[in-house]
């Protein structure tokens, strides 16, 4: 795929994470970007991409092959480090439609039993980690040489919310925060070596997904006392760059998301970024178009539009509120590219 | 004889109980209302309830995020539990059932509980099937418990489509149901073209449309009883 700048597409993105000037704001994402136009070019059902390393990376590449998105990014499901933890999931292997995998089983259901949450000691050859390395192998050496290549894992409180019961999470957040404390402390340290095993596997840059401590849910006076110090130790010890991503409400916590010490934040069509941006002075902030209302179900002028106010808000990457749904049409996306690469603020 | 001032400060206590989601205090003036021979309908609509209430507006400001509602459900919950034995008849002019739940391939259930939770307090009849819900256990369910009323929530624009059929179903098998949708994706748009009966964006909205419909369907229910002794 030809150029569309005085850098590669690679070298703009790597160039920004690094803190160098680049020629444009980059056009990628850090979450799901599987299309299934792509899926229909190999024949492949969506259902079946979790589980197959190659299936996997090849639905990845094609999203840039196909529309010249600027990353390739697996897994696409975020139930990877729930079920290397015991956890079982569905991936509704019966349905045609696409529905994402979940979690069928969960591994805690008291206060006791969160109490006793560990690390399995063989936790990286665990449930899919090595599948989701294996991936980013082949991904990077498809694609690699030409863009960024990302992974991501998700945040300890929603990884939490992944292998116990929710509203218990919730409650306890409040009631015996000392006790989740201790095992959003345990959680990070699952996550932090899923994330090594995956920049060891080539993975350019890591997003950190903590979408359940969105300011819909959680205060962000408890995002700050409970939470951002494990985020704290999980972005000090991620060797890559970073990202951390929370959907929904953030104006509130964007200082906070700032302080973890990711290379960048991102957020979502909820955020009023104009506002963010005055806040974090010249911090990344990578946003903020919605992945569905606009990118999937918008015309291309809509399309056009929502990636001219990213800009002008002042974002330093053009990047999605969350998942990029599967239907979208490819046109969209090429909208979206050509969009970035004329415009000019 | 209860005095009124002593009705005052029960009332009080239970309010300020399930504002401050204290489930020991709830159970304590609840227990004081039975010993004292209040009525328990009172206590739980002038007192529980409308703590409950406050609590809605402390979230809708965002003083109150989605734990806060949650711990003072729990304590609202604990105070029932000990006044509902002792109400005389629970009659809030509408008694209705619900079938609850969110739609296949849908994990999220935070919007659906504050729903039913809604339910649950206004003395609704509520069967909460969950999240992640098989469309055709929508249909089973509500032929098994005959209730007036089908909720489904769904999170996701994927997920949202599966309401369709299930609509198509319920609506062929029994066209008296309501049903009622929900969720961000969700809009009344949708719904009317979906040929569902309601969509509400929160909570609030949710009871108050339901309690309309249950209303409309006794109504229809009683006019078509007098139909047949006419
Ligand atoms: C928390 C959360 C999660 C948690 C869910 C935990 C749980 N047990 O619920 C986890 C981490 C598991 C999760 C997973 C995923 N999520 Co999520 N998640 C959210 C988030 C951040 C908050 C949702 C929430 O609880 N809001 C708070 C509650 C109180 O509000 P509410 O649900 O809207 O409910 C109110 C009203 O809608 C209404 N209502 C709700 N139901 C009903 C029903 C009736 C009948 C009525 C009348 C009213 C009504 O009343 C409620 C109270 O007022 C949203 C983003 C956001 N801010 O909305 C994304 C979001 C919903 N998730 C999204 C996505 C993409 C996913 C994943 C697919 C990601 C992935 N790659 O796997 C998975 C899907 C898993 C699955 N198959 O279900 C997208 C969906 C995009 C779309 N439009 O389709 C969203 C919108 C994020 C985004 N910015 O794009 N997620």
């Amino acid at each position: 795929m030809s150029e569309t700048g005085t850098m590669t597409r690679r070298e703009r993105v790597l160039k920004l994470f690094s803190g160098e000037k680049v020629d444009r704001p980059p056009c990628f994402s850090g979450m799901g970007n599987v299309t299934t136009a792509g899926l229909g070019q190999f024949g492949y059902k969506f259902a079946a991409l979790h589980s197959d390393a190659k299936m996997m990376a090849d639905a990845a590449a094609q999203t840039y092959r196909l529309t010249g998105f600027e990353c390739g990014v697996v897994p696409f499901d975020l139930c990877v480090e729930a079920q290397a933890l015991g956890c079982e999931i569905n991936v509704y292997a019966h349905v045609d439609d696409i529905l994402y995998p979940t979690i069928k089983q969960k591994i805690a259901h008291n206060e006791e039993e969160m109490g006793a949450i560990t690390v399995p000691a063989d936790f990286v050859k665990r449930g899919r980690i090595p599948l989701v390395k294996e991936a980013l192998r082949l991904l990077k050496a498809d694609i690699g040489g030409e863009v960024a290549v990302g992974s991501y894992v998700l945040g300890p409180f929603t990884l939490a919310g992944q292998i116990m019961e929710l509203n218990d999470l919730l409650k306890l957040s409040f009631k015996k925060p000392d006790k989740v404390g201790k095992l959003l402390d345990t959680l990070a340290d699952a996550i932090i070596l899923c994330a090594q095993e995956f920049v060891e596997a080539g993975a350019d840059y890591i997003t950190v997904r903590e979408m359940g401590a969105t300011s819909d849910v959680l205060s962000p006076r408890v995002f700050k006392s409970l939470i951002l110090p494990y985020l704290k130790k999980i972005f000090g010890a991620i060797k890559s760059h970073s990202v951390l991503h929370v959907c929904g409400k953030t104006n509130d916590i964007a200082g906070f998301m700032v302080e973890s010490g990711a290379t960048a934040i991102s957020v979502d069509q909820k955020n009023d970024v104009a506002e963010t941006r005055k806040k974090i002075g010249n911090a990344l902030l990578f946003g903020n178009y919605d992945p569905y209302n606009v990118l999937v179900s918008g015309t291309t002028e809509v399309v056009r539009q929502a990636v001219r106010k990213c800009v002008e808000d002042g974002v330093d990457a053009v990047w999605p509120g969350c998942d990029i749904w599967p239907t979208v049409p490819v046109e969209n996306i090429k909208a979206m590219l050509d969009e970035v690469t004329n415009y000019r603020r | 004889m209860v005095t009124d001032e002593k009705k005052q400060e029960l009332l009080e206590r239970l309010k300020n109980a399930v504002i401050q989601y204290d489930e020991d205090a709830s159970k304590e003036a609840s227990n004081e209302v039975v010993e004292i021979g209040m009525d328990a309908n009172e206590a739980i609509f002038n007192g529980l309830v409308s703590g409950m209430e406050e609590v809605g507006r402390l979230f809708e400001a965002q003083e109150y995020f989605v734990p806060e509602l949650l711990m003072s459900a729990d304590a609202l919950y604990a105070g029932l539990d000990i006044l509902k034995p002792h109400v005389q008849q629970m009659d809030l002019g509408v008694k209705g059932s619900v079938v609850i739940g969110t739609v296949e391939g849908d994990v999220h259930d935070i919007g659906k509980n504050i729903v039913k939770m809604m339910f649950d307090v206004a003395g609704f009849t509520v069967y909460d099937l969950g999240r992640d819900v098989p469309l055709d256990k929508f249909i089973e369910e509500q032929l098994r418990t005959d209730s007036d009323l089908v909720c489904l929530s769904a999170m996701m624009t994927t997920t949202m489509v599966g309401m369709k059929k299930i609509i198509d179903e319920i609506k062929s098998k029994n066209p008296n149901v309501k049903i009622m949708i929900g969720g961000a994706p969700v809009s009344a748009d949708i719904a009317e073209k979906w040929g569902a009966d309601g969509y509400a964006k929160d909570a609030n909205n949710a009871l108050k449309d339901a309690i309309n419909m249950v209303s409309s369907l006794k109504k229809m229910k009683e006019e078509a009883d007098a139909r047949k002794r006419a």
